[in-house]
C-alpha cells in the first residue's frame, strides 16, 4: 500500500503501540490442521456462570466450530443452573444438530460459591467465564492455574487488584500456551475490524479526538424477596453493585472505551469525569450512578469523550466517533474525509458473538493461542479510571490507578449480612477503598 | 423523564375523543393513551374486498370497514409501554415494581439505532410484542386495538392507493421510504405523502406485521432496508433466524430482534 499521508514522530510512536497491542489477535489464522480421522480433535468445554449470557457463549461456541463437547455446568445459584439445563434441552430442540455436542451429566453440573473450582476439577479443556464480573478475577486465576483455556466474558475486574490479577493471569496463560479470549466482540466484527485497520493505515490522518457514547434506558431489576439474605440480593441484582458491576460505566461501556484504546494503539493516562444518581435513587437500585460523562486523555495529548447514561425516556446513542487531521470514522462502518470508505451494508457479516469463539478455537488448534489478557484488562482499567474520575471528583492517573489500594471484592464470600456501601460523593469518596471498612 | 409524566398527571384526563362517527358517517378519529399526553391519530377504511395469494391459489376475502392508524406506532407511543411512564414513579406497584407479564424486557442497547426516536417508528419489536403492546393499549383504553390481518392491511392499502395499485419509480419515491432513498436509516413517520386515505408510510418505512389466519405472521409493505423493487404492494416476509442472530442470550429474547431494525406495525380498530 503506497502511503496515504506523511507519518509524523507522533503517528509513528501510536502505530508502533497499535501493533503491539494488536499483535496478540494477529487473524486470519491458518486453517486447522485436521486429524488422522479428518475431523480436528475434540475440545470439552465448561461453563462458569449460567445466565442469559453464559447459555448464548455456551452456543455461540458449540455452534463456531467442529468437535466442541460441553461436558459440565458451575453457577452460585440452584435456579440458575436448572433453568440452564431447560435452556439446554431448549437449544437442542432447536437445533438437533447440538445434540451429539451436549454432553453434561449430573455429577458434573455444580452449585455454590465453590462450584468453579469443582468444574475446574474436570476434564474440560476450555471453560466460558459468565459469572457477574466480581468473580472473573479469581476464577481466571484459578482457571489458568488447572491448566485450561478461557473465554471470558467482559468486564474482567471491577477493581485495580483485579486488573493486577488478570495481567498477572495473561503472562502465566501466554507462559503455559493457554488461549484467553475475552467477550469484547467488536475486536472480531469484520465492520469494526476493517475500519479500525483503515484507521490504524492512517485513512483519517492522525486521530486527535474521538468521542465515544452508551447512552440508554435501565435495565432489569429483580425486587428482593424475604428469604434472600443482604449477600443473595446483592448478586443476584449485580448490576447495581460497584463491588459486582463495576457500575454501568465498566460493565457496559467498556465496549465502545475498548474500541477507542484499539484505535488509538494505546491506554489514556488520566481521566477527569462527573457524575452522579438522579433517576434510579431507590435503594432496590444499590447504590451506583445512572450517568457519567468524562474526558480521558491519551499519551500524544488526543482526548477522549465519554458518555454513558441508563436513564429511561432520554436519548439513547451506543456508538463511537473518530477525528483525524484528514477526515472521521464511527469505527465500523463508515469513513468520511480524504479516502472515504463504507462497510457495504449488503455484505453478509459473520456473528461476532460467534466469530470470537471461532477464533478462539481455531487459535488453540493452530497451536497459536490467542491472548486478549491484557488488551481487555486495560480497557477494563480504562472504565474504572472514568469511574473513579466521577466518583472522586478528582483527575485520575492510570499509574496512580495501578497503584491505589482498591480491594471492593470480599475475600471470603457467603450469604448473610452485607452492608450497601454509600453513593460515591465527589470531593469526598477517595480511591482507597476496601470491602473491609465496608 | 419528569416532564411528560408531570404534565400529564396535571393535565388528566385527556378530553373524550372524538368516537370515529358523524352523522352516521366514520370520520378520522383521535385516542390517546390514558395518563400521558401522547396521542394518535386513525383514518377509517371503507369495507370491500381483497384477494389474497394462498396455497390452494387467490382468494377473496370480504372486509367489513375498520379504522387503521394513520401512522406506524411511533417510539413516543411504545416508550410508555416499554418503560411504564404511564406508572408514577415511587408509587405502590409503581415503575420499579415487577411486571414481567405484561410488559415488555428492558432492551439492552439504544433500540432506536440512532435512526431519530421523537416521531419516528417504534422498531425491533417481535410479533408477540407487537401483539402484547396493542393487548396493553386496549386494556388502558377500553378499546380493542389489534394488530391488522393481512387481508385489513391489504384492505387499507389498496383503498389508500386507489384503483391503479401499480408504482411508478416516482410514486414509490413519493410515498415510501426504501433502500434507494432512505440512506440506510428509517425516518420519521408522515415524512412521506399521504395516500387518498389518509395513511402514511404502509409502503415502506418499517415493514409491519400483520396477523395470518393459520398461519406464522409476516411483515408487510417493505422497509427502509430492502431496495425499491422489494418495497411495494405484494412485499410480504415472514422472520428467519437472521433477524435475531446477535442476540448474546439464550434463550433470546421474546421481546426484541437484535437485527431487525427494519420491522415495526401498526394496529386496527375495529369499534371506537
Amino acid at each position: 500500500m503506497t502511503p496515504k499521508h506523511p507519518r509524523d514522530v507522533t503517528r509513528r510512536a501510536f502505530v508502533e503501540t497499535a501493533a503491539v497491542a494488536t499483535a496478540a489477535i494477529a487473524l486470519p489464522l491458518p486453517p486447522a490442521p485436521a486429524s488422522i480421522g479428518g475431523a480436528p480433535k475434540k475440545i470439552r468445554i465448561a461453563l462458569i456462570g449460567c445466565g442469559g449470557r453464559g447459555t448464548g457463549a455456551v452456543k455461540d461456541c458449540l455452534t463456531s466450530s467442529e468437535s466442541i463437547e460441553l461436558v459440565a455446568l458451575g453457577d452460585l445459584f440452584p435456579d440458575h443452573l436448572a433453568k440452564c439445563r431447560e435452556s439446554l434441552a431448549t437449544m437442542v430442540t432447536e437445533d438437533p444438530t447440538l445434540k451429539p455436542k451436549i454432553k453434561v451429566k449430573d455429577s458434573q453440573c455444580f452449585v455454590g460459591f465453590d462450584a468453579y473450582r469443582k468444574v475446574l476439577d474436570g476434564n474440560a479443556d476450555l471453560v466460558l467465564l459468565a459469572t457477574p464480573p466480581a468473580f472473573r478475577a479469581r476464577h481466571l486465576a484459578a482457571a489458568i492455574e488447572a491448566g485450561k483455556h478461557v473465554f471470558m466474558e467482559k468486564p474482567v475486574a471491577v477493581d485495580p487488584q483485579g486488573v493486577h490479577a488478570v495481567m498477572a493471569s495473561s503472562e502465566l496463560a501466554a507462559q503455559k500456551g493457554l488461549a484467553l479470549v475475552a467477550g469484547t466482540q467488536r475486536r472480531h466484527d469484520a465492520g469494526y475490524r476493517a475500519a479500525i485497520e483503515r484507521i490504524h493505515d492512517g485513512a483519517i490522518g492522525d486521530v486527535v479526538a474521538a468521542e465515544v457514547y452508551w447512552n440508554q434506558g435501565g435495565l432489569w431489576m429483580k425486587p428482593r424477596e424475604p428469604s434472600w439474605s443482604d449477600a443473595e440480593w446483592q448478586i443476584r441484582n449485580w448490576l447495581y453493585f460497584t463491588w459486582l458491576s463495576g457500575d454501568h460505566m465498566v460493565e457496559q461501556h467498556i465496549h465502545n472505551l475498548d474500541v477507542a484504546n484499539w484505535a488509538f494503539g494505546a491506554h489514556p493516562v488520566k481521566a477527569i469525569g462527573v457524575g452522579g444518581r438522579q433517576q434510579r435513587t431507590d435503594p432496590a437500585y444499590g447504590h451506583i450512578f445512572d450517568h457519567f460523562a468524562v474526558e480521558f486523555e491519551y499519551p500524544n495529548g488526543a482526548r477522549l469523550r465519554s458518555m454513558c447514561r441508563q436513564m429511561d425516556g432520554t436519548a439513547q446513542r451506543v456508538g463511537e466517533r473518530f477525528v483525524g487531521t484528514r477526515g472521521t470514522s464511527d469505527g465500523h462502518s463508515v469513513i468520511e474525509g480524504a479516502t472515504p470508505w463504507s462497510w457495504d451494508p449488503q455484505a453478509p457479516k459473520a456473528n461476532p458473538y460467534v466469530q470470537e469463539h471461532a477464533d478462539l478455537i481455531a487459535s488453540i488448534r493452530a497451536g497459536r493461542p490467542l491472548n486478549e489478557g491484557r488488551q481487555v484488562a486495560e480497557s477494563t482499567l480504562t472504565a474504572i479510571m472514568g469511574r473513579e474520575a466521577a466518583y472522586t471528583g478528582q483527575e485520575v492517573t492510570w499509574d496512580e490507578l495501578l497503584s491505589c489500594q482498591q480491594d471492593l471484592v470480599p475475600t471470603e464470600l457467603q450469604f448473610g449480612p452485607m452492608p450497601v456501601p454509600p453513593v460515591a460523593m465527589p470531593g469526598q469518596t477517595i480511591l482507597a477503598r476496601s470491602w473491609r471498612s465496608a | 423523564m419528569g416532564t411528560n409524566l408531570t404534565l400529564a398527571l396535571l393535565l388528566a384526563p385527556w378530553p373524550s375523543p372524538a368516537r370515529g362517527q358523524a352523522a352516521g358517517r366514520l370520520v378520522p378519529y383521535r385516542d390517546s393513551i390514558p395518563k400521558t399526553l401522547v396521542t394518535f391519530e386513525l383514518v377509517p377504511v371503507p369495507g370491500g374486498t381483497v384477494t389474497l395469494d394462498s396455497p390452494a391459489g387467490p382468494r377473496v376475502v370480504a372486509v367489513p370497514p375498520f379504522w387503521i392508524g394513520k401512522t406506524e406506532v411511533t417510539w413516543d407511543e411504545y416508550d410508555v409501554w416499554v418503560y411504564r411512564l404511564d406508572v408514577a414513579a415511587g408509587a405502590p406497584g409503581g415503575r420499579d415494581s415487577a411486571d414481567a407479564t405484561s410488559r415488555p424486557s428492558r432492551p439492552y442497547g439504544a433500540p432506536d439505532r440512532g435512526f431519530g426516536h421523537h416521531g419516528y417508528p417504534a422498531l425491533a419489536m417481535t410479533y408477540t410484542a407487537a401483539r402484547a403492546y396493542c393487548a396493553w393499549l386496549s386494556a388502558r383504553t377500553g378499546r380493542h386495538y389489534a394488530l391488522p390481518t393481512d387481508a385489513q392491511w391489504t384492505r387499507a392499502l389498496e383503498a389508500g392507493l386507489g384503483a391503479d395499485t401499480s408504482l411508478s419509480p416516482e410514486r414509490r419515491d413519493a410515498l415510501a421510504w426504501h433502500a434507494g432513498n432512505a440512506a440506510h436509516k428509517s425516518h420519521a413517520v408522515a415524512s412521506k405523502q399521504a395516500d387518498a386515505l389518509g395513511t402514511h408510510d404502509l409502503l415502506g418505512n418499517v415493514a409491519e406485521w400483520v396477523t395470518v389466519p393459520d398461519g406464522a405472521p409476516v411483515v408487510r409493505g417493505g422497509s427502509w432496508a430492502e431496495p425499491p423493487a422489494r418495497v411495494g404492494p405484494r412485499a410480504r416476509a415472514a422472520q428467519t433466524p437472521a433477524w435475531n442472530e446477535t442476540d448474546p442470550q439464550f434463550p433470546k429474547s421474546r421481546w426484541w430482534l437484535a437485527d431487525a431494525p427494519f420491522v415495526g406495525f401498526r394496529f386496527v380498530l375495529l369499534t371506537p
